[in-house]
């Protein structure tokens, strides 16, 4: 007789079914605007539980339900080629729809796309093929179209119909471009500054799906192999997808942007030189509003094609040049005629760059992807050389990722410079104080963390120190310095990077023997301990004087300033302006950063994290590895303490609360810990989250939703967006094969 | 005068003694084994010859330098090589890191070492990239005891290198420490495995809570019947 009765198949299966119904009304909670009230506090759960929305809920549950029992079934369509593409298209397009802005427009407050398109169906001014897409037709035809899109897309992958792949290519790409223009013409026709990326954002959904119909026609593979397919194509021309990319963004800087948006006017590329007229303009500016634009973009991208498609280094740089040579010229434009509207003072303009549209940045962006592009043939192997190197597949693979790899970096970059001036203002200052800021300190703890493996629950600790370093060095806490050492705020970053260091190994010193969960206490211990000394003030038995001005911190911290000769650098209250200073930083850091982790003292840290008594035995200092390691995490902290002080201009011992610290691991590990691009990933996304979030749920769920998003992402990806090689062997298990290696594919074979 | 010489030492876990006044000595190229049951201070004693403990009373003194309180990192740049119990390999790094991490006192790792390493051990060269937590527990013991050889070191202090392993693989590491040492390697081994260790050491010393109770040539303690009684297993009738 046994006690361990096995479970019958009708109990695995209500079981299962209770979880997936529960589950559906645990999203009825979680999902749409429901509050109490004071007088009656089961209103908001009455009215998201107890209405017929529920069984919309229950439905998905069951829907899970069956997905979860008939999986074996379902799994071998999941893997066909097309498949990911598509569901990635088409929550794109979703997310486009229904979570991101439309319009800018002041009028009206919720601007995605219902509500404008309940607006807009009706303005006989709009051609009718817009109002077509806004639904005067049929109402709602927008979703109508992407479900039969999207219907037809899952028909053909399912049917392996190769005919109906094309058409629903063809098909998606229209609708995506229908949306677009839509879009567009609503923008000119509103003639208001708009930054909004709705239309952009669905188009790109629907070319993901139209690229997975056409894969889905061309293949003859059985499963997908999405990491070969982009080992292929990397492969096969490495600039490619820039030159793809780059091109993209060109033709819609020019034929779709805004380039000059004051309010009361949206000038599209072909309107520039009427705004301007010849005469206040200079001859380049003229020039470059009327023809000479053309002939650099279509010059330039000439050459990065050509130069990816024939592998030649010359042209790769030539392309590069050009690259960089139309950026600075268009730069000049974007700086020329914001002056000459500036003198105008259009729509108040103050000085130049201000009121400039989206159309000359992406422009810059658009020459930025090709002068990458070239970089990336010109610092290549050429065809030759790769077929004489053939038999080396450890290196192709290493070339593949590194493909990979710098196709990313340069994207970043054209993103880095070049998408903040076409953000919103709010957006310009979520970038800096929260996403610039805290990317910063995740570099750091980073270090410490993810490097040495120590966890550092007060953080935030020494960003307060560099804070209070930064107020105490302009003079602006109640205890002066002397005044030689009166200093400009910038002025102050070698000194918080020293107070930081001796403070990081203040604090390492006495946690030296303490591991993990001790370590953790004590360091959260000293966290607060800063922040609870700045707060009251330090005060000595014999000492009586006010220190650090408690509870109400430091006013008036000067931002930063730079005189070197003729060029002077003034930053005042536009975020803008700091985010290039942040660049500078941050970029300065990473190029220190990436040196440390491959330097004796990186493995040193690697082999202190995976065995301290190995790494002892070899011998490691151990002590001074791990002190270096709270040093180095600290000073990092200690210049965006800094930045952040000479930024906002007042700071409070509020700003370094023990909530902060906690967020700064969570972001390190949800980035992917020992990683630089993963805990720089993950800053920024759980940093963005909550301001995206803003417009989505309810302000109070917001902290819900972004709990259950760090669930997820701990479950099914312990190891973080962008995982350290070595954590991600660690989490996904040793045994686990590698990817196929990829195979070279010779120029004469192509795709 | 002898490599290694510990004098009257006294180690302590706070209020415990784990050695009560040992004194032992290693010269030059010898293979010394030291035996005893659990809890008897083997581990102790090596760990504080290599630096990872600091003896609380007493003297040790390695080519006529008093060595005693130096920490590990410094000790092995006299030549003081710890392998130390349970393997400790770096099991996120692969075969090739971890010997390169054995050789961290020097700026690059010594090719010929490396080469002389891969002779006393080929598994580890086909095995080259693999990550050592993939490694069989022979193939871990014989990482370590590489890593530690890529230290060029003088003096090896091996730590129980038998433990949990297949008894063909004991054999065959004891055969390379033999080896190792023919290759002008002092060894002091610390051993649970009696008759392997004194069958390869020249000298051997009992340690029994904290305190040397025997000592002798191999040969000689392998015949002593209170050795044979306590550590082979063999009941005596006298």
């Amino acid at each position: 007789m046994s006690h361990l009765k096995r479970e019958t198949a009708l109990q695995v299966h209500l079981k299962r079914l209770g979880s997936c119904l529960a589950l559906g009304v645990v999203m009825a909670m979680m999902i749409g605007k429901h509050t109490g009230s004071q007088n009656d506090y089961g209103l908001g759960f009455r009215e998201s539980v107890l209405k017929p929305r529920i069984f919309l809920f229950l439905a998905a549950g069951v829907v899970v339900y069956l997905l979860i029992t008939f999986w074996p079934k379902v799994a071998p369509y999941l893997s066909r080629p097309g498949v990911r593409p598509l569901a990635m298209g088409a929550l794109t397009v979703m997310a486009g729809y229904s979570l991101l802005r439309w319009s800018d427009t002041p009028q009206l407050p919720d601007t995605k796309l219902g509500p404008l398109a309940a607006a807009a169906r009706g303005v006989g001014e709009l051609d009718g093929f817009t109002r077509a897409f806004f639904g005067s037709i049929v109402p709602g035809s927008y979703w109508l179209l992407f479900l039969i899109v999207f219907v037809l897309g899952g028909a053909a992958l399912i049917l392996r119909n190769r005919a109906l792949g094309w058409v629903v290519a063809v098909l998606a790409v229209a609708v995506g471009v229908w949306g677009l223009s839509a879009q567009l013409a609503l923008r000119s026709f509103l003639k208001v500054p708009d930054h909004s990326t709705g239309g952009y954002v669905q188009l790109l959904g629907y070319l993901a799906i139209a690229g997975s119909a056409a894969v889905m026609a061309y293949t003859h593979a059985e499963s997908a192999d999405t990491r070969g397919f982009i080992n292929r194509v990397f492969n096969w021309r490495p600039g490619f997808p820039l030159v793809v990319l780059g091109s993209l963004t060109g033709l819609i800087a020019l034929l779709g942007a805004g380039w000059f948006a004051p309010l009361s006017l949206n000038a599209k590329w072909w309107d520039m030189t009427n705004v301007f007229g010849s005469e206040a303009i200079s001859a380049l500016t003229s020039a470059y509003l009327g023809w000479l634009v053309w002939v650099l973009f279509l010059g330039t991208a000439t050459l990065a094609a050509v130069a990816t498609a024939r592998r030649n280094r010359s042209l790769g740089w030539a392309a590069a040049g050009a690259g960089i040579l139309s950026v600075l010229v268009t730069l000049v434009t974007i700086h020329d005629f914001s002056k000459v509207a500036a003198a105008k003072a259009f729509d108040g303009a103050t000085g130049p760059w201000q009121n400039v549209g989206v159309g000359p940045w992406a422009l810059a962006g658009a020459f930025t992807l090709l002068a990458g592009a070239g970089w990336m043939v010109a610092s290549r192997p050429t065809v030759k050389e790769i077929i004489e190197d053939a038999a080396d597949s450890d290196a192709i693979a290493a070339g593949t990722s590194l493909n990979v790899t710098r196709a990313l970096l340069v994207a970043v970059i054209a993103g880095a410079l070049f998408y903040p001036p076409t953000a919103t203002g709010f957006w310009q200052t979520v970038l800096v104080s929260e996403i610039g800021i805290y990317v910063l300190l995740a570099i750091g703890l980073n270090v410490v963390v993810g490097w040495a493996g120590l966890l550092d629950l007060g953080f935030i600790a020494f960003y307060a120190i560099g804070s209070y370093t930064t107020a105490f060095l302009t003079g602006t806490l109640p205890v002066k310095p002397p005044s030689f050492l009166h200093l400009p705020p910038l002025a102050a970053i070698p000194f918080a990077i020293a107070i930081c260091l001796v403070a990081g190994i203040a604090l390492g010193t006495p946690t030296l023997r303490l591991r993990g969960d001790y370590l953790a206490i004590m360091t959260l211990g000293f966290g607060e301990i800063i922040r609870i000394a700045l707060n009251n003030d330090v005060k000595f038995g014999f000492y009586e004087k006010v220190l650090t001005n408690g509870p109400k911190g430091a006013f008036g911290i000067p931002h930063p300033h730079i005189k070197v000769g003729p060029l002077e650098l003034t930053w005042g209250q536009n975020s803008l302006q700091y985010w290039y200073l942040l660049l500078v930083l941050v970029v300065l850091i990473l190029l220190a950063f990436r040196r440390l982790e491959n330097s004796r003292l990186g493995r040193a840290w690697a082999a202190v994290r995976e065995d301290e008594v190995a790494a002892q035995a070899t011998g490691i200092n151990t002590v001074r590895t791990k002190l270096l390691a709270f040093a180095i995490g600290a000073s990092t902290s200690g210049v965006a303490g800094v930045f952040f002080a000479s930024q906002i201009g007042y700071i409070n011992p509020a700003n370094f609360v023990l909530n902060n610290s906690i967020l700064v691991v969570a972001y390190v590990v949800f980035g992917g810990m020992g990683s630089l691009p993963g805990a720089m990933a993950g800053a920024a996304a759980l940093t963005w989250l909550p301001e995206f979030l803003k417009d989505q749920v309810p302000a109070e769920d917001r902290q819900m939703w972004i709990g259950l998003i760090i669930l997820l992402m701990m479950i099914f990806r312990p190891q973080g967006l962008i995982p350290a090689r070595r954590r991600a062997i660690e989490l996904e298990g040793l045994d686990k094969p590698k990817s196929p290696t990829p195979i070279a594919v010779p120029a004469s074979e192509g795709m | 005068m002898s490599l290694l010489e510990v004098d009257n030492i006294e180690v302590r876990y706070g209020a415990i003694r784990a050695l009560k006044g040992m004194s032992f000595h290693v010269d030059e190229g010898e293979v010394v084994a030291l035996l005893g049951a659990n809890g008897a201070g083997k581990t102790t004693t090596q760990k504080t010859v290599s630096g990872m403990m600091r003896p609380t009373l007493g003297e040790i003194r390695y080519d006529g330098i008093r060595i005693d309180g130096l920490p590990a990192h410094e000790l092995i740049h006299l030549g003081i090589c710890h392998v130390p119990e349970g393997r400790r390999v770096f099991p996120m790094m692969t075969v090739h890191e971890n010997l390169e991490m054995g050789a961290y006192r020097f700026k690059k790792p010594d090719q010929k070492v490396l080469k002389r390493v891969f002779e006393l051990f080929p598994r580890l060269e086909e095995r080259i990239s693999q990550h050592a937590g993939t490694l069989s527990g022979g193939e871990q013991q014989m990482l370590a005891i590489g890593r530690a050889l890529m230290g060029k070191p003088k003096l090896l202090l091996l730590d129980e290198p038998s433990m949990g392993l297949a008894p063909l693989i004991v054999a065959q590491i004891f055969e390379i420490v033999k080896e190792i040492n023919a290759d002008g390697v002092t060894v002091l081994i610390v051993e649970q495995n009696a008759a392997q260790a004194l069958a390869l050491a020249d000298r051997g010393y009992v340690l029994e809570t904290g305190e040397i109770v025997l000592d002798g040539t191999g040969a000689e303690l392998l015949s002593d019947d209170r050795v044979r009684a306590a550590y082979l297993g063999e009941e005596i009738h006298a």
